[in-house]
């Protein structure tokens, strides 16, 4: 039997929102480093085995004051950027080549396949007796990192470029290398720019296992030294840098990315 | 429920079994303590070498395990995280900066010694650069030296013999290769141009033609280069840590008498001396020639050179390598070796 | 040669321009074999001929070759059999064709400025005259204020508006529009249609227009040719007996009506085929 009812409709989906809980997130930080704070000095943690917040931060003042800090890191940035520029270049322009070109692609696909699944560190030591001790076995590693995400990234973007587009594009006379300037290359942008950062965290990583390996600057080093005298506090500013310099190198592409990209992100 | 047929019995085997474990394990009163010590494969471990074959360690209730590594100061970071109960290597940086980060050792008794007329470190180049003309420390300028890691007793030996030339290490090129045999391999390749590194590698260089021994280091400078070193918990357990000793100042007469003695300036074999020579090239893995290029010196009952400690942690300090200096008296306890010294009987 | 310049066409559009030129479809065939060799005939013996500043519709059911003929003319794809022939007076490097697409086909990285200045950078056209032309077709497209959004920063009309005027832009002999715009809003899509009357009726080029649907092929042409299901041949050539300029009032016409039943006479039982057969 029904009978005249009013009702207001009520909401069944709340549950489903996700707020963003700004100020937990920060507070969350905020706490794990004051109960290690915490713990350091009451001493339940040995001071030796992870040193306090605060003595890091101490020490990173004084390895700032001092310069040393600087030398290190433009050693390693120096590395880094070399590296990186000559992997990036390389891994685009093979890229293209063999996705663009059939011939290319033949040879270079087969390479690049049986190539890219070695890992990179395990190669530091034959370019060390190639190339010497010196800067250039450490650039070389790091462009070989870089280089197959890129080789890899682009040769995809490139073949995904809109056939749409590079018909129209030919449809208004353009030949080869107008196609390749002028569509498959910016088409292929985001990918390449996904290669990139996939690139800057290989490129670190490599840095590091090269700078431990026979270098005298750079944070990889200072790491190492600190390991080798036991000097903690001292390496955990080295980590510390090297998070804030991957922070730093991601925030940087991203930043090129909205620039360079700018159809893909409003 | 459907009782397994024979769980009953296989519960009881099992017990039985872990009862059976748990008493075997359980070392009846006056059975050998274990002791586990950290040492390298180098000619200087030789007194330990022969206290462990000689039986000298068991003699006093000691169960020693020698247990290897590629460098000192690893050595010190195991001995901190109870890896091992005793150090007999090099002294490093990273020995003094751990007791500094809070973490209690203490150096104890004399295990080598840089000395003149006693090869232990040698500063090796490579062959072409000697015949070609590099002689003298002067000559190392821009050169690129091989260490193991850095902060270093290699490290310290270099830094020193180059004040004493007038250089400093920034006039050279140090590269820290980790490991003995990385550093040796990294001379036979030519990525280094000298190394330093502690018999029998050096003799080995010499005789595999791709190295030349420019000089021994105690020539140069010497030092209190090696110790025995105990954790806070070994030191603790005094009966243990002095029995231990009493094995090793044993083993130490031994050996000095053996190898150690001098006449007119020239090392003249003892008795035992083919004995020795065979145990350590035994453990080293070397032939034995080139143990007999020299045996490292080392006081006769393991008494340390207490003042050259401080020495080296003021050169530590100067070079930024420690914040400051430990007290002597906070890092050094020559309490035990002196209780052996008097325990142990001359034969 | 100069094309007549007449007041009632407003602005001076064809200052110094080519003319239309003829279009002559001459027993066109196209077959696509694939990899695996199967063989798929899409248009067979088709003859057309468009006139000079004539707009002509071509239309049928899916699958018919309608893009394939346009690709053919557009030079993008080859024939397997006859020829595709232009022929009349022509500026020196002024292309045959220009393309307006269904999906815009626009290049995302370029503004709209930059779009409408592609197809004269491949021709390297002098920068003086690139720049007059350029904002001489974004004012006729109406696109004045956009020239430096982005195709993502517009709608679907604009969008289409960029594509016709890259393609006017170069100065075609011909312009051909693939079903322009199908990929509208029916709203849009009727004021597109009369804006490109509009445009055409200034820029006078002679246009062929691809599209399904029957009401905008009888609006917008001069002449609609009917095309069979796959592979395509020519059934008709309707001729459109509408007054110029055309408005929404004709679409009561009888002409209207009666050229529209017409096509739908010829082309629904190939509608209905394949539907049945899913051959579309």
């Amino acid at each position: 039997m029904s009978a005249p009812s009013r009702v207001a409709v009520q909401d069944r989906a709340a549950f489903l929102r996700r707020p963003e809980h700004r100020l937990l997130r920060v507070a969350a930080l905020a706490g794990l480093l004051l109960l290690w704070e915490a713990l350091t000095r009451v001493g339940w943690i040995p001071a030796l085995f992870l040193p306090s917040p605060v003595g890091v931060l101490r020490e990173l003042g004084e390895m700032v004051a001092s310069g040393q800090l600087f030398v290190h890191v433009a050693a390693s940035l120096r590395r880094l950027l070399l590296g990186f520029a000559a992997g990036a270049a390389s891994g685009v322009a093979v890229g293209v080549a063999t996705g663009f070109f059939s011939r290319a692609d033949a040879v270079g696909q087969p390479l690049i396949a049986a190539t890219f699944p070695i890992p990179k560190i395990a190669l530091l030591p034959l370019l060390i007796l190639w190339l010497g001790i010196g800067e250039p076995s450490k650039v070389a590693v790091i462009a070989l990192g870089v280089f197959f995400p890129m080789a890899i990234n682009t040769y995809a973007g490139v073949r995904q470029a809109d056939p749409l587009l590079v018909r129209a594009a030919v449809a208004f006379g353009a030949g080869r290398w107008s196609v390749i300037r002028k569509v498959i290359l910016p088409s292929a942008l985001p990918m390449i720019f996904a290669g990139l950062k996939l690139g800057a965290g290989t490129a670190l990583l490599l840095l590091v296992a090269a700078e431990m390996i026979a270098a005298d600057s750079g944070i990889g080093f200072l790491v190492l030294h600190a390991g080798n005298i036991m000097d903690t506090t001292k390496l955990m500013v080295g980590i510390v840098v090297l998070s804030l310099l991957g922070l730093l190198s991601h925030w940087a592409l991203a930043r090129c990315e909205r620039l360079a990209v700018p159809w893909r992100h409003t | 429920m459907a009782t397994y047929l024979g769980s009953r019995r296989i519960t009881a085997a099992f017990v039985a079994v872990c009862a059976a474990a748990a008493l075997a394990g359980a070392a009846p009163a006056g059975a050998q303590q274990k002791v586990k010590i950290g040492a390298l494969k180098l000619t200087s471990s030789a007194p330990l070498f022969i206290g462990v074959e000689k039986g000298f360690f068991k003699e006093f209730g000691i169960e020693p395990e020698l247990v290897f590594f590629q460098a000192a100061a690893p050595i010190a970071t195991a001995l901190a995280t109870g890896q091992v109960d005793v150090g007999a290597t090099g002294v490093t940086a990273a020995l003094y900066n751990i007791v500094l980060g809070g973490e209690q050792m203490w150096i104890v008794a004399d295990k080598g010694r840089e000395w003149p007329g006693y090869p232990l470190t040698g500063i090796v180049v490579q062959k072409e650069l000697y015949d070609g003309g590099l002689r003298g420390i002067a000559d190392l300028r821009s050169k690129r030296i091989g260490i193991t890691t850095l902060g270093s007793t290699f490290h310290y030996h270099l830094g020193n013999v180059l004040e004493k030339a007038g250089l400093t290490l920034a006039d050279v090129r140090v590269v820290p290769l980790q490991t003995m045999p990385a550093a040796i391999e990294a001379l036979r390749g030519k990525q280094v141009d000298a190394i330093l590194l502690p018999q029998p590698f050096p003799g080995m260089a010499e005789s595999q033609g791709f190295g030349k021994i420019l000089f021994w280091a105690g020539d140069l400078y010497p030092w209190q280069v090696a110790t025995v070193f105990y954790s806070k918990k070994f030191a603790a357990d005094r009966k243990r840590a002095v029995d231990f000793m009493k094995g090793y100042v044993k083993a130490s007469r031994y050996y000095y008498d053996a190898v150690l003695v001098q006449k007119d300036g020239k090392p003249a074999p003892g008795p035992n001396y083919d004995e020795v020579v065979r145990i350590t090239a035994k453990y080293t893995e070397a032939r034995a020639e080139i143990i007999r290029l020299g045996f490292p010196f080392q006081d006769r009952n393991g008494r340390l050179l207490v003042t050259d400690i401080d020495r080296q942690m003021q050169w530590w300090t100067k070079n930024g390598f420690m914040k400051r200096t430990i007290p002597l008296k906070g890092i050094v306890d020559t309490s035990f070796v002196e209780e052996a010294a008097k325990a142990v009987p001359e034969k | 040669m100069m094309a007549p310049v007449e007041a009632s066409r407003g602005p001076c559009w064809y200052a110094v321009a080519g003319l239309a030129m003829r279009v002559i479809v001459d027993r066109l065939s196209k077959t696509y074999r694939d990899r695996s060799g199967q063989e798929l005939a899409a248009l067979e013996d088709v003859a057309l001929t468009v006139e000079p500043e004539e707009f002509v519709a071509v239309l049928g059911p899916s699958g018919c070759g309608k893009s394939t003929l346009l690709g053919i003319m557009a030079g993008l794809l080859p024939a397997t059999a006859g020829e595709v022939i232009f022929e009349g007076d022509r500026q020196d490097g002024q292309p045959l064709t220009a393309t307006v697409f269904q999906e815009f086909a626009l290049f995302p990285w370029r503004t709209v400025l930059g779009n409408v200045e592609f197809g004269l950078e491949e021709l390297e056209t002098p920068l003086e005259e690139r720049k007059e032309r350029v904002a001489r077709f974004i004012a006729m497209t109406g696109l004045e204020g956009f020239e430096d959004k982005f195709p993502h920063q517009l709608s679907g009309g604009m969008r289409q508006r960029v594509g016709i005027a890259r393609a006017l832009a170069v100065d075609p002999a011909v312009l051909l529009m693939d079903e322009p715009f199908s990929a509208l809003d029916a709203q849009t899509r009727t004021l597109m249609m009369e804006e490109l009357l509009g445009i055409w009726e200034r820029a006078r080029t002679s246009i062929v227009y691809v599209t399904h649907n029957i009401q905008e092929a009888v609006y917008m042409a001069d002449r609609v040719v009917v095309l069979s299901r796959r592979p395509g041949r020519v059934l008709d050539l309707v001729p459109i007996e509408l007054k110029r300029p055309r408005h929404e009032g004709q679409m009561g016409e009888p002409a209207f009506v009666h050229a529209a039943e017409r096509i739908w006479g010829l082309i629904k039982t190939q509608a209905q085929a394949a539907l049945r057969e899913g051959s579309a």
